[in-house]
């Protein structure tokens, strides 16, 4: 009896599988920041930006550990951390959205690099806002890996990170962020 | 029936799958950030590592005694102590450094190395650090003539373990067992005893009071001779890059050795304003 379920459940599997295929991760994608002030700009990295976009589900999904971002100086990455993202406590920032106006139109246009407009929420430092934002996703032809790149603005000043007056020479009020992820259908 | 429910939670546990990503950590040992502010805390060395290929320049400045009052600025007028360094991560464990003193012109070479770094979950409960250095005075002796002040004579050296851990978000406390020798303590050194040997313990501490200040706290009593203890307490203030760091200590001394063999005729007996910024720069690409 037992067998048979086994059975059951495998078939159910390989059917979800099949279902599977519109559902692409990755946990290594490209995020960076740039910070653009009056007396310094600088950069933040990671390369460890997880990621899941569902075609068949309509899910865009993404998070990352805060930190894992790299400015190139250590003690600013620190000073990031302990001050203003303020890790320990908001380890992450992350967005979850659906592509607008989804349909098999659109998504038979992935297959040459079609800009879409995704309507989710951003969330850093506890503090979630509406946002929509636009990108490009553009499928391969044999429909394995699905590339994506998105670039947007944040004020952090939404987000409840306060910057003090002498700092705003160093730290811009306005971060733009870029993301370039390839996720791969597992 | 157990069939069903084993079935039940297959079902479950695959269509689970597609649902939001689970927010994981990157790291589980994440090392703790900022244990102190800055490499430098009032005039001692702590465990804060520098990164590969960054540079650490400090400028630190001990003024006169406080007793003169307005009529002197609090001290100001009657000349400053000043030291500057600069320390580059050789490696993110491994720094080099350089300093200048006034006091009696001390060049100072010195390095630190960081054996274990505490962590958010107390798989290594405090950080522990090496650092080790030689010092040259670099004063014109020219008038000492019986006997003539030699190379070697001129020769210090310091060396210090300091252990520290960030208790929670506010209160860090480190204590640092250091020793200074002079190979010759002579009487024209700015140097307060005459023996080669100095042993002491260092204790640092920091209590947070905003985002990004701190009150900070130095006390370096002298454990083989009768010189008076170094005490010290400041506020630390992170603004734009820059650890600016104030604080009023009892001695005028900035390096390790001075700090130990005391200076000045009474050390300890008067408070003084001080001064310290550091501020750390990427050398190169990574």
């Amino acid at each position: 009896m037992r067998k048979l379920f086994i059975i059951f459940y495998i078939i159910y599997l390989g059917n979800t599988q099949h279902a599977f295929s519109q559902a692409y991760q990755t946990t290594s994608g490209h995020v960076e920041f740039l910070s653009n002030a009056a007396l310094n700009e600088f950069k933040g990295k990671s390369d460890q930006l997880n990621g899941l976009i569902d075609l068949d589900k309509n899910l865009v999904d993404f998070y990352i550990d805060l930190n894992t971002l790299q400015t190139g100086i250590g003690l600013r990455d620190r000073h990031m951390r302990e001050n203003y993202l303020e890790t320990t406590e908001f380890p992450y920032a992350e967005f979850t959205g659906k592509v607008v106006d989804m349909d098999e139109a659109l998504k038979e246009q992935f297959k040459n690099g079609k800009e879409v407009m995704v309507d989710g929420e951003f969330k850093i430092h506890g503090v979630s806002q509406d946002m929509k934002i636009k990108g490009t996703l553009k499928q391969s032809t044999d429909g394995e890996v699905l590339e994506l790149s998105a670039q947007f603005k944040v004020l952090l000043g939404d987000h409840g990170i306060a910057i003090p007056k002498i700092m705003f020479y160093e730290l811009s009020e306005e971060q733009t962020i870029t993301v370039k992820a390839n996720l791969k259908s597992p | 029936m157990k069939n069903i429910v084993f079935l039940l939670v297959l079902f479950f546990l695959s269509n689970c799958v597609l649902a939001q990503l689970e927010r994981k950590p990157a790291e589980e040992n994440r090392k703790v950030d900022l244990i102190f502010h800055a490499p430098r805390h009032i005039n001692l060395l702590t465990v804060e590592p520098l990164e590969k290929k960054s540079l650490h320049f400090a400028i630190m400045h001990t003024f006169g005694t406080l007793d003169g009052g307005i009529q002197n600025l609090f001290g100001l007028d009657n000349g400053a102590n000043i030291q500057f360094s600069f320390e580059y991560g050789v490696s993110d464990r491994f720094s080099l450094g350089m300093s200048r003193s006034s006091l009696d012109k001390v060049y100072d070479l010195y390095g630190r190395y960081h054996l274990f770094q505490q962590t958010y979950n107390n798989s290594i409960p405090f950080s522990v650090s090496l650092m080790g250095g030689a010092g040259i005075n670099s004063v014109d002796y020219s008038y000492v003539t019986e006997p003539e002040v030699s190379f070697s004579d001129r020769l210090s050296y310091a060396a210090q373990v300091m252990l520290a851990r960030k208790f929670n978000d506010k209160i860090s406390v480190q204590l640092s067992p250091m020793l200074a020798y002079f190979s010759n303590p002579l009487s024209v050194f700015r140097i307060e005893e005459n023996e080669n040997l100095y042993l002491a313990l260092g204790m640092s501490a920091k209590y947070k009071i905003t985002g990004k200040s701190s009150l900070t706290f130095q006390y370096i009593p002298n454990l083989n001779n009768d010189l008076k203890n170094n005490l010290g307490l400041g506020i630390d203030v992170e603004a734009g890059g820059h650890v600016f760091q104030m604080y009023f200590v009892t001695s005028q001394a900035l390096n390790e050795q001075y700090l130990l063999a005391g200076v000045n005729g009474t050390p300890g007996e008067q408070f003084r304003v001080g001064f310290n910024v550091n501020r750390i720069f990427a050398v190169g690409k990574r």
